[in-house]
């Protein structure tokens, strides 16, 4: 069976004081999605959560929830719940007041409160801090109250703003685990705000790339990665090398002087093109096997592979691979036509 | 602890200006004489005697009933103001609360002084009355007129506190609450009063203290009749001479404050919050 739409958003677009921060957002939910709204500070993502959360109201648009237009009901009256960026917890309560604070104000009754905070306190790890109070928690304990006090009131889509970023590493990469696996047993729609490109690609089902407003990308993290629709979307996901390049007619791209083989078509002839490559898809071969030549520039090791510059006539690719060669050597590089990604030139006030 | 010599001054001036006045105070109070004349002192309990089986009693539970109900007058009126101040922009919160303090640059009598000629039998709120053609009103020389001089001079600093610790509050504690599914009243019951009590705390001792032991306030407006205990330990120095009786009622009037502080520290410590008192 298909799965419905839980979050529709139409035509959104968003104004401070004159200035647009949402050009035409149009973004659909599915039930049970674990959705992340991925890009750098100010692409308008946090915007487009608070607009879901009814926080703001947007300047055109509809929020449709459920077949039903929500644009207008206040946050109080939504089925969605939020897990704020610093938390927000509330300083006064302690950690069993501070979950069952939804419970309260929908009359629950107490001894139901209390088996739901329990039964919370169980799925975060946290059982008997009831009577603890928020400042004897530590940043990921906090996290996890955070996570508890929404998701108690059930909610069919919860909101997470950064919720990682006052965490130390090692402790976010645990908790990208612990959520995802969380978002599964509770089975609700997680709509995950983030500028962490890995934390995308570790965690969601579906990615939304956001950049000055706009929506540049919807896909699962594999096609973001793989096939990313422009050099921002290219650029911002993992790394990449990217060239200008001349399109001569399907098929055919020619980029550094060389003519290479590629797998893209429906470019007008003689199209100027950005090429994008990932570092790992470049191979390294003997100097006179390659198509490309250029010396290494420099090499750093970087665990599972080498990182590596290495210059050619008129460009400085950067290649990841598991060969080392030796800085000043002449190394041949090849590509494999599927590795090419054509890009349409966007000039930049269109992003 | 090189700068423990600097400290030297201040433990001077605490000496000579706060333990030795207070020593003495204390000395005076529990023992009676010729005020004048050290030889004649004896020390006794009759100040206090005196002063628990005479009409003083009532004097002093009036002051209080009249520093009470001061007290919550300014809170009813303050907090309001406060919660509104502190919802608008940085730059007309600033001229707002600069408008609260601006009185305050101005003398505190010349103020008081100033209700006077409004009040007056010939003031100018009697004269438009008069005018409308209605008898003319007994505005001054009542408890009405001490009470509205004290929050009218007390408000500031209801609302300073108030104010400060409302706008440092953290809005996305109340787009919390809005989340978890409670509307604008519920949620200021239940988040930003509770949140904001440190500044009510201060607010009211910082009314409550100078309303119970204010007597230019009550001498004033409330005329011969409106006798307050700061008005009985004016008259004990000034008129009477009795410097025992009036510091053995300064000495009850402090112990009454101090009880007062640390009844509301308690009760703050209890509902702690954040951003945490003034004083």
């Amino acid at each position: 069976m298909e799965k419905q739409n839980i979050i529709d958003l139409k035509n959104i677009s968003m104004s401070f004081d004159g200035e647009k921060v949402l050009k035409d957002i149009n973004l659909y939910v599915k039930e049970n999605e674990f959705l992340t709204l991925l890009g750098p500070s100010g692409c308008g993502k946090t915007t487009t959560l608070r607009i879901i959360g009814g926080f703001e109201s947007p300047t055109e648009g509809k929020v449709i929830f459920d077949g039903k237009d929500i644009t207008d009901v206040p946050p109080y009256e939504r089925q969605i719940n939020t897990v704020f960026q610093k938390y927000a917890l509330f300083p006064h309560l302690n950690v069993y007041d501070n979950i069952a604070f939804g419970l309260k104000i929908k009359k629950t009754p107490k001894d139901v409160i209390k088996e739901k905070v329990e039964e919370m306190l169980r799925l975060v790890n946290l059982q008997g801090y009831e009577k603890r109070s928020i400042e004897q928690l530590s940043g990921g304990q906090q996290q996890r109250i955070a996570i508890a006090r929404a998701l108690v009131n059930e909610p069919k889509v919860l909101l997470l703003d950064e919720p990682l970023g006052a965490l130390d590493l090692k402790l976010r990469k645990e908790m990208q685990i612990e959520l995802k696996s969380m978002q599964k047993r509770v089975g609700i729609t997680f709509i995950y705000v983030t500028h962490d490109q890995e934390e995308a690609l570790t965690m969601s089902d579906t990615v939304v790339v956001m950049d000055k407003g706009r929506i540049q990308q919807i896909g699962t993290p594999i096609d973001i990665y793989n096939e990313p629709k422009n050099s921002f979307v290219a650029d911002f996901i993992g790394e990449s090398n990217i060239i200008d390049g001349i399109m001569h007619e399907d098929y055919i791209v020619e980029f550094s002087g060389k003519v290479f083989q590629c797998v893209d078509k429906g470019f007008q002839k003689e199209e100027d093109v950005e090429v994008v490559i990932r570092p790992e898809d470049i191979e390294i071969v003997a100097s006179n096997d390659g198509i490309l030549k250029g010396v290494v520039n420099s090499v750093t090791f970087k665990g599972v592979h080498y990182e590596m510059f290495v210059k050619s006539d008129d460009y400085e690719w950067m290649i990841h691979s598991t060969i080392m060669k030796d800085v000043g050597s002449e190394i041949g590089m090849t590509i494999k036509p599927e590795n090419l990604h054509i890009m349409k030139k966007v000039k930049s006030d269109e992003i | 602890m090189k700068f423990k010599r600097y400290s030297i001054p201040y433990s001077l001036w605490l000496l000579v200006f706060i333990v030795i006045p207070l020593v003495l105070v204390v000395y005076y109070a529990f023992t009676t004489g010729d005020s004048q004349d050290f030889s004649t002192f004896q020390f006794n309990m009759e100040n206090f005697k005196r002063f628990f089986t005479h009409i003083y009693t009532s004097v002093l539970l009036r002051s209080v009933n009249l520093a009470l109900v001061s007290t919550v007058l300014c809170l009813l009126l303050g907090y309001p103001i406060a919660f509104i101040i502190s919802k608008e922009k940085e730059k007309t919160r600033n001229i707002l609360i600069l408008f609260f303090v601006i009185p305050m640059w101005m003398n505190f009598l010349l103020r008081t002084y100033a209700w006077l000629a409004l009040l007056g039998k010939n003031g100018i709120i009697n004269i438009i009355i008069t005018k409308l053609g209605f008898q003319p009103l007994d505005l001054l020389y009542n408890d009405s007129a001490v009470l509205l001089g004290m929050v009218y001079n007390f408000l500031p600093f209801m609302v300073l506190p108030i104010y400060s610790v409302l706008v440092k509050l953290d809005p996305k504690l109340v787009e919390a609450a809005e989340d978890l599914g409670a509307n604008r009243i519920i949620t200021f019951l239940k988040v930003i009063f509770p949140l904001s009590l440190p500044g009510v705390i201060t607010g009211i001792s910082m009314v409550f203290i100078p309303a119970v032991s204010t007597f230019v306030i009550s001498s004033l407006l409330g005329g011969n009749k409106s006798n307050l205990i700061g008005n009985l330990i004016e008259q004990q120095f000034r008129y009477t001479g009795d410097w025992h009786f009036g510091s053995a009622m300064s000495i009850i009037l402090m112990i009454f404050i101090l009880l007062t502080m640390i009844f509301s520290y308690k009760f703050d410590k209890e509902k702690e919050g954040d951003g945490g008192g003034l004083w």
